[in-house]
């Protein structure tokens, strides 16, 4: 059996990538459909095969490293710069987003009565709802260190607890956000205020989902004894985009919450 | 009364039957000698059957979504003449 003389992960053949772009071209026709032709199947089979290539490609990735032995330390270094990477194209994403705020906010135009918030929007209390959201992120943040602190150390009960508690504080801010967005006094719809912040904290409502997903996937690999104390960079990888979140939080609050009310 | 806690605390710790304290042990040794075996299959298929249900139908969905999706296309290019 021929052995390979370098330390990088030659992957076997996979269907996913292929598929996986289908599926973004299934979606994107899909929404085309919905919108145009009032007809849903295409998106749902696009959503659908998205979250079947998902799910396929990212068990096989804890097969080649948890079961096949495939990330060296050097192929763990390729997938810490990714994921640093990624966050930072994230980062640039909501950039554009606080762009918009600001240009909308800072030089507010006649037609929303040249002032900020626009004339006949109640913009919500940043000191009730919105601050017990901030200190549950914060708080969590804390949690999701514990975790860290405790795979590294070897305590598998503690580290259990400590990401449990984190996973739970994050669904606990989206039912709150979720109850703000049914219970606020202004929609969407309302001028520029209402497109600025239902898409701000929209998309970061959704990156809340997506990293809650992401840790609760960590915490069944932690119960099934995947993590090593120095090799765990799936949860590492996790812990980065829930900072990213939180602090994606800090400044959306500071800004659109408190400044913009 | 701390006694009977203590007491408590010993019972619930030992209430797990064998069947479900076979799912907390570790079977990660189990699964890496399954993926380890020389069987010339892809780490997609190295798992079972469930491995080629689950990709034949993703396939299906997305061949079969990307043909209709093409169908659509050549309708919405060839506009109804209205009269």
């Amino acid at each position: 059996m021929a052995h390979q003389a370098h330390s990088y992960h030659m992957v076997d053949p996979s269907p996913w990538p292929i598929f996986g772009a289908a599926a973004a071209l299934l979606t994107t026709s899909g929404l085309i459909m919905w919108f145009h032709y009032n007809s849903s199947a295409l998106l749902a089979t696009g959503l659908l095969s998205m979250l079947l290539v998902m799910l396929q490609w990212w068990r096989d990735i804890v097969r080649e490293s948890t079961f096949q032995g495939h990330h060296t330390p050097t192929v763990q270094k390729g997938l810490r710069y990714g994921m640093i990477l990624f966050i930072t194209s994230e980062a640039f994403f909501f950039l554009g987003f606080f762009w918009a705020f600001f240009h909308s906010s800072l030089v507010p135009t006649p037609e929303l009565g040249g002032q900020w918030p626009p004339t006949g929007i109640k913009p919500l209390n940043p000191m009730e709802v919105p601050l017990l959201n901030t200190a549950i992120l914060l708080a969590s943040g804390v949690t999701v260190t514990w975790a860290h602190h405790s795979i590294t150390e070897g305590n598998r009960k503690h580290a259990i607890h400590a990401l449990t508690l984190t996973i739970l504080l994050g669904f606990y801010f989206t039912a709150l956000q979720a109850m703000e967005y049914y219970e606020a006094p202004f929609s969407i719809a309302d001028s520029v205020y209402g497109s600025t912040f239902f898409v701000a904290t929209g998309f970061h409502g959704l990156h809340v989902i997506i990293g809650s997903t992401f840790l609760t996937v960590c915490l069944l690999r932690l119960i099934k004894f995947h993590f090593t104390s120095n090799h765990h960079f799936g949860f590492e990888a996790a812990a980065w985009y829930w900072h990213f979140v939180d602090v994606i939080w800090l400044f959306l609050y500071m800004t659109i919450y408190w400044w913009g009310s | 009364m701390w006694r009977s806690l203590l007491s408590l605390r010993q019972i619930s710790q030992r209430t797990i039957s064998t069947a479900s304290r076979r799912q907390l042990e570790n079977r990660v040794p189990e699964k890496q000698k399954l993926f380890q075996e020389d069987n010339g299959l892809p780490v997609y298929l190295k798992g079972g059957a469930m491995d080629g249900l689950l990709y034949r139908v993703t396939m299906g969905l997305t061949v079969f979504g990307t043909g209709y999706v093409l169908y659509e296309l050549m309708v919405a290019s060839m506009p109804k003449k209205q009269k």
